[in-house]
This record gives C-alpha cells, sequence and structure tokens, in this order.
C-alpha cells in the first residue's frame, strides 16, 4: 500500500516536474510547478513529517506559488518569448528519464548518511509540537539567522521599490 | 521653492475608540436586525397566523394580485377618445404628430360628407412611444389623452405593438378622471374656453 | 483498515459533503436572497413553484441551478482552454476540503466502538483548514488569467492579493487561541470545552472579532467584496463563466461561508456541545447505553448546526449592513490594523498565561 502510494505520488512530482521544463507557456510552467509542491507535501506526510507537509502546501504551494503567478501575470510573459519548440523536448525527457537510475544509485553509494544504523525517531516526530520544542531549543540560533535573512530580504525590496518623497 | 502649507479642519474629530467604527457597525448591524425580526413577525403574522393584509407592515405589492391604483397625473399608453355619437373626437389636425419627439404617431387624414375631419388611418406605434404626454397637451379637441394602462403592455411580436385606431378608441366616460384632470388642474383654463 | 472503518469515513464524508452541497450550498442561496429582502423591507423572491406549492422561495434555488446546467458553456476566444476548465474546480475543492477535519460531533460509544464524527483526526487540523484555504487562492488567480479579459485580470490579482494578505493575518490571530488551549488538533479544541467556562468566546473575544474579520476578507464577502463587485465590474474574476463554472464558483463561496462559521463554533462556541451539560451528562439524559449514545450523537450534531446558522446568520446580517471597502482601505485594514492588534493580543495572552490570570483549560 505504502509502496503504491510513494509510485503514485512520485510518479506526479516527475511527470510535473517534467511539464515545468517542456511546457511553452510560463503560466502553465506554474502550474505544474504547483502540483509539484503538492506532491512533495504528501511525500512528506508519507514520511510522518505532518507539520512540513503542511506548511509546504501552506507557505510554497499557497504563497510563494501565488507570488510567481503574480509576477508572470502582471508581465504578461507571452508564449513568443519562452521557450518556442517543443521539439527537442523528447530528447529533454529522454535524457533525464533514461540518466536517473543511472545517477541516483551512484549518489546513494556516495552519500554519507548511514541509512541502516539511523536513530530511532522520538514519539513526536514530525508533529507541531515535537518540531516546535527542537526548532526554539536545539535550532534556535539557525532559526533567527533564517528570520533576520527574511527581514533583509524585506527591507531590500521596500527600500528599492521605494519612490522618492519631495 | 517655498511651499505655504494651510491646515484645512476636515470634519469632527473623533475618538479613538469612535475611529474603530466599532460602536457604529454594531449599531448598523443593530437596526438591520431589527427590521429583519419586525419584518419577520408581520409576515409571519400575516401568513401562517392567518392576520391577513392589516398586519402587512412591507409595503411590496403583492402583483399581479394586488395592482397599484395610479394617482390621476399618471401618464400611461396614450388612447384616443371615443365621444359621445360613436366617432372618434380627433380632427386629424397633426399637431400630436408634429409634437411626439420620437415620432411615433402617423395619421392620413379625410373628410367626411358632412364636412368633418377624421383620420382614415391614426398609428401609433407603442414600441417607440416615450409616454410623454406631449400629444395630450398640444391636442386641441380632448381627443388623446394618457390613460392609466400601465401593465401588459408586452408582446412577443414587434409588429402587434403598432396600434391601429380600433385599438386605440376608448369611450369617454372611462377617461372622465383623465379628462377633469386635464381641465381643472394641468394647464391653463384658457384652453377651455 | 478494516472494512467497518472505511465504512464509517465513507459515511461521515458522505453526510459532510452531503450537508454541505445538497443543504448547505442551496439554502445559503435562498437565505441570501431572503434574509436580505427581509431585512431591506421587502419580500424577496417567492413565485417559483412546483404543482402550485411556493414553498417560501426555497424552488427558486433548484430553478437557479436547473437555469445554470442549462447555459451555454462557453471559452473565450483567445483565452487558455484547460485553464478556464480547471479554475473552477480549484475554487471548488478546496472549499469542500475545509470541511474533513472539522469535528461536527464528539466521541460516542456506540456498539463497543468509538465512533468519532470528524473525517479526518489529524493532530494538526487547523494547520490544515489555513492551509487548504490558501490553495483557493488559485481559483481565483488561474480564472482571471484563463479570462483573457484585462480587467478581470486585474480584479483577480487583487482578489488574490487581498485573499493572501489576509490568511497571513487569519493565522497570527488565532495564535492566541492556540496558546490557550495549547493544541493544534481541533478535535481536542472541541474536546476541551465541554464546560462553558472554557468556550473560545470567553477569554478569547478579541480573537473571535478578529478572526471573524479576516475569514470574512479571505472568503471574499462584503464587506471585502472587491474581487467581485456586483454593482461595479459585472462580477470581477469569474465574469467570463457561465452555467456550470458559475455555478461552481459561487457554491464555492457558499461554502466557504458554512466552513468560516463552522471553524468559528468550533474554536470559539463549543462545537457540538450544549452549554450547560456535560457529554456523560448528556448520554445519560438520553437513557445511556447504545441507544443513549445515538441520541447524544444526534442532538450533538443538531446543536452544532444550529450554531452554524446562528453564525451564518451574523455574516448575513454583516453583509447586508456594511458597505464596500475601497481595495486601498482593505490593505490597510489587514497590515496596518489587524496584524498589528493580533501581534498584541498574542504578546498580552502569553504574558496573562505565564502570571496566570487567563487560566487555560485542563
Amino acid at each position: 500500500m505504502e509502496a503504491i502510494l510513494f509510485m503514485t505520488f512520485a510518479a506526479v512530482a516527475i511527470g510535473g516536474a517534467i511539464g515545468m521544463v517542456i511546457s511553452r507557456q510560463a503560466v502553465t510552467s506554474a502550474v505544474n510547478l504547483i502540483v509539484v509542491m503538492f506532491a512533495l507535501a504528501a511525500l512528506f506526510a508519507m514520511q510522518d513529517a505532518h507539520l512540513i507537509a503542511a506548511l509546504q502546501v501552506l507557505v510554497y504551494a499557497g504563497a510563494i506559488m501565488v507570488l510567481f503567478l503574480f509576477v508572470i501575470m502582471l508581465l504578461n510573459v507571452r508564449e513568443k518569448e519562452g521557450r518556442a519548440t517543443t521539439r527537442n523536448s523528447t530528447w529533454q525527457i529522454v535524457a533525464i528519464l533514461g540518466l536517473t537510475p543511472v545517477i541516483t544509485p551512484v549518489m546513494a553509494f556516495f552519500s554519507v548518511a548511514d541509512v541502516a544504523h539511523a536513530p530511532e525517531a522520538p514519539a513526536d516526530f514530525g508533529t507541531t509540537a515535537g518540531v516546535g520544542k527542537i526548532l526554539y531549543t536545539s535550532y534556535l540560533l539557525p532559526f533567527e539567522v533564517a528570520s533576520v535573512l527574511l527581514l533583509a530580504a524585506l527591507v531590500g525590496a521596500v527600500i528599492l521599490t521605494k519612490t522618492k518623497l519631495r | 521653492m517655498a511651499i505655504t502649507i494651510k491646515k484645512i479642519e476636515r470634519g469632527p474629530k473623533l475618538t479613538l475608540w469612535e475611529r474603530s467604527f466599532v460602536p457604529e457597525i454594531l449599531r448598523g448591524m443593530w437596526i438591520t436586525s431589527r427590521h429583519f425580526f419586525h419584518n419577520m413577525k408581520t409576515l409571519t403574522q400575516e401568513f401562517a397566523l392567518g392576520g391577513g393584509r392589516s398586519k402587512r407592515s412591507i409595503m411590496t405589492l403583492y402583483y399581479p394580485e394586488e395592482r397599484p391604483v395610479t394617482p390621476v397625473a399618471y401618464r400611461g399608453r396614450p388612447v384616443l377618445v371615443r365621444g359621445a355619437n360613436g366617432l372618434e373626437k380627433c380632427v386629424a389636425c397633426g399637431l400630436c404628430e408634429a409634437a411626439c419627439p420620437p415620432h411615433c404617431i402617423s395619421i392620413v387624414g379625410a373628410e367626411r360628407d358632412n364636412g368633418d375631419r377624421y383620420p382614415t388611418t391614426y398609428t401609433l406605434d407603442g414600441a417607440k412611444c416615450i409616454f410623454c404626454g406631449r400629444c395630450e397637451e398640444v391636442c386641441p379637441k380632448e381627443a388623446i389623452v394618457m390613460s392609466d394602462d400601465w401593465a401588459e403592455l408586452c408582446t412577443y411580436d414587434r409588429g402587434e405593438m403598432l396600434y391601429d385606431k380600433e385599438r386605440l378608441l376608448r369611450p369617454e366616460a372611462s377617461l372622465a378622471r383623465r379628462l377633469a384632470f386635464l381641465r381643472n388642474n394641468a394647464f391653463s383654463k384658457a384652453r377651455y374656453q | 483498515m478494516d472494512t467497518a472503518a472505511i465504512l464509517e469515513t465513507g459515511a461521515k464524508l458522505a453526510f459532510v459533503i452531503g450537508i454541505n452541497l445538497g443543504f448547505f450550498a442551496p439554502v445559503l442561496a435562498w437565505v441570501e436572497r431572503k434574509q436580505s429582502a427581509v431585512m431591506q423591507d421587502r419580500i424577496g423572491a417567492n413565485r417559483a413553484d412546483i404543482f402550485g406549492f411556493t414553498v417560501i422561495g426555497l424552488f427558486h434555488s433548484l430553478a437557479d441551478a436547473l437555469k445554470l446546467i442549462f447555459k451555454e458553456d462557453f471559452v473565450p476566444r483567445g483565452a487558455d482552454v484547460t485553464m478556464h476548465r480547471l479554475a473552477p474546480m480549484i475554487a471548488l475543492i478546496p472549499a469542500l476540503m475545509g470541511m474533513a477535519v472539522i469535528p461536527f460531533g464528539g466521541t460516542y460509544e456506540i456498539g463497543g466502538h468509538a465512533v468519532n464524527l470528524v473525517v479526518a483526526d489529524l493532530d494538526m487540523g487547523l494547520l490544515f483548514v489555513f492551509a487548504i484555504a490558501s490553495v483557493a487562492t488559485y481559483g481565483v488567480v488561474i480564472g482571471a488569467w484563463a479570462s483573457n479579459n484585462n480587467w478581470s485580470m486585474l480584479g483577480g490579482l487583487r482578489a488574490a492579493a487581498q485573499m493572501f494578505s489576509y490568511e497571513v493575518t487569519m493565522g497570527l490571530t488565532i495564535i492566541g487561541l492556540l496558546m490557550y488551549y495549547q493544541s493544534l488538533s481541533l478535535v481536542e479544541i472541541v474536546a476541551k470545552q465541554e464546560s462553558f467556562w472554557n468556550w473560545g468566546i470567553i477569554y478569547q473575544w478579541p480573537a473571535f472579532i478578529l478572526f471573524l474579520a479576516c475569514a470574512i476578507a479571505e472568503n471574499k464577502r462584503v464587506p471585502f467584496d472587491i474581487p467581485e463587485a456586483e454593482s461595479e465590474i459585472v462580477a470581477g474574476y469569474f465574469t467570463e463563466y457561465s452555467g456550470m463554472k458559475f455555478i461552481m464558483f459561487w457554491t464555492a463561496e457558499f461554502i466557504e461561508v458554512v466552513t468560516i462559521s463552522a471553524l468559528c463554533v468550533v474554536l470559539f462556541f463549543g462545537g457540538h456541545h450544549c452549554a450547560f451539560i456535560s457529554d456523560a451528562g448528556l448520554v445519560a439524559l438520553f437513557g445511556g447505553g447504545d441507544l443513549g449514545n445515538i441520541l447524544a450523537m444526534l442532538f450533538g450534531v443538531a446543536v452544532f448546526l444550529v450554531k452554524v446558522c446562528v453564525l451564518i446568520f451574523i455574516q448575513m446580517i454583516i453583509r447586508w449592513t456594511l458597505p464596500r471597502f475601497r481595495y486601498d482601505q482593505v490593505m490597510m485594514l489587514g497590515w496596518k490594523m489587524i496584524l498589528p492588534l493580533s501581534l498584541v493580543w498574542i504578546l498580552f495572552v502569553g504574558v496573562a498565561i505565564l502570571t496566570g490570570l487567563m487560566p487555560t483549560p485542563a
């Protein structure tokens, strides 16, 4: 059962990603990316990372991709300005799908993580309480640094778009 | 460039509580809720409890069961007046045709044996008529008046809206109210002397 | 997954979807017409009849649905056909999904088996609702884009900006409540409101006002209905949709009204709990045992539906009382007024809980 679900969501994610790359219109690319985000959220949920799954949908698919779509629609990116033909796409798909089963085992072989001897996940792994606890205790510094980074981006955006008052 | 700044007083100063508009919103909701519950009560009394017409507080008329009584100055569809002798009072002078702003009236006149003029065809295009009443105003013979017909003028066929003389004629007695109004109130008495 | 569990979930799902699409959507269309009419001193639509029975205008919803089903379904020239067909679905599906985590009853022992009246008992139910609400934005954006109409496009972008700025604010207004109940799970929040003095409205009434304002703005209802301002821009972002697609947008809006009311009931008004009766006391009142549990379950669902109807009534009053906000006023209200107020409230709740001023429910 789990394998079937995993295959389905993985297929959706890959299909969405390929669609995003080969589609001729910018809006279709963005919608395919949204599909990929949802598939990723489903995969996270299958790994018991419930909070991250919800946040993926809430933040990534719900806000960030909306802003992507905003920019595409406001700038009115037309078909001509993007990818023009699908003639080369078949080779691209073949290349991606053909090389993946070759590259992935190589990457897995050289990866650092020791999967067989991974530590046991705590009981509240992935729940809001569990993530909240470690986020505000063990990982407080990265959390604060990320907040400062976002603040810097925010302030930078405001300054870039601010018109000079007389 | 030096700019002089003039401060303009823009209305009354509101306190912080007033500026949040919370009391105003609540007051507005209270007013509409009051209307809602009062109307629900009277509607229930009128229909469910059989109180009837006397309990109604909503002024909507249940058309077509109830029709409004139009005021005497109401300008409905124009009609031709049929005089006492059964013939139309119209003498085909053409003043209404000239006065009509959308030119919806067309008359072809002729003379009878005894010298009286009469319209052989009198066509009023109901689709073009704007119900302004100028034809009634200029008619020297009280031959065309605005009736109180405002409903059921719609048809499925535009040809039916081209009223001819027979469809326009109405007995004088049925238009007595309008004629009395025209004589006494509407225009100067000098015309009717 | 045994068949009993599947049947149970299927029955709950059928109930939720059935009562939403079958009862609330048509009745809300009727309530909108009739309540607005009675509030404005007029009668409203009451002439549609079947064999001479006009049921105070309820058949108008049926007549509307039939008329819209038979209307011509077109795609404007130059528009993206796939997106045009997809947009109403993207608007409707999240509205229905939001009802999956809302508990419409408690836990009852029927036939030795604990029946929990919620379709999906997630431990982060509230976050799920917000995540799904943020997907509803796409219905607007893609719908506006697929119309190939400049004014729909602008209206849709404004709508999307309004929707996700109020999503942010909506999340922040609820944090005070989460600190008070110490759980994200809606089932747990309802379970903690068994006693009347634990209801959310008692200690968290500012959060209720702010949350209701944000939720109404999220749903694009008056006074925040700039995106679909009927008297100004025809229908805004869904101008170019007719027939079945229009029904889907319209139904999505009404179901979101129900979802907002259900959320408010669950978070602030005790869910299915009747005010001063405890769960066990209710079952004992109905005789105990299986029959008592079943009757208590039906009573709980009935209480929940009554509360949802009261909140829908309040939302309709707000709709027909207030004038529409201008777009910059909408944005200013969201970012400059409700957001700082919710942050202040979070601070206050935090201090109050730590100092014991606000006793958290067990």
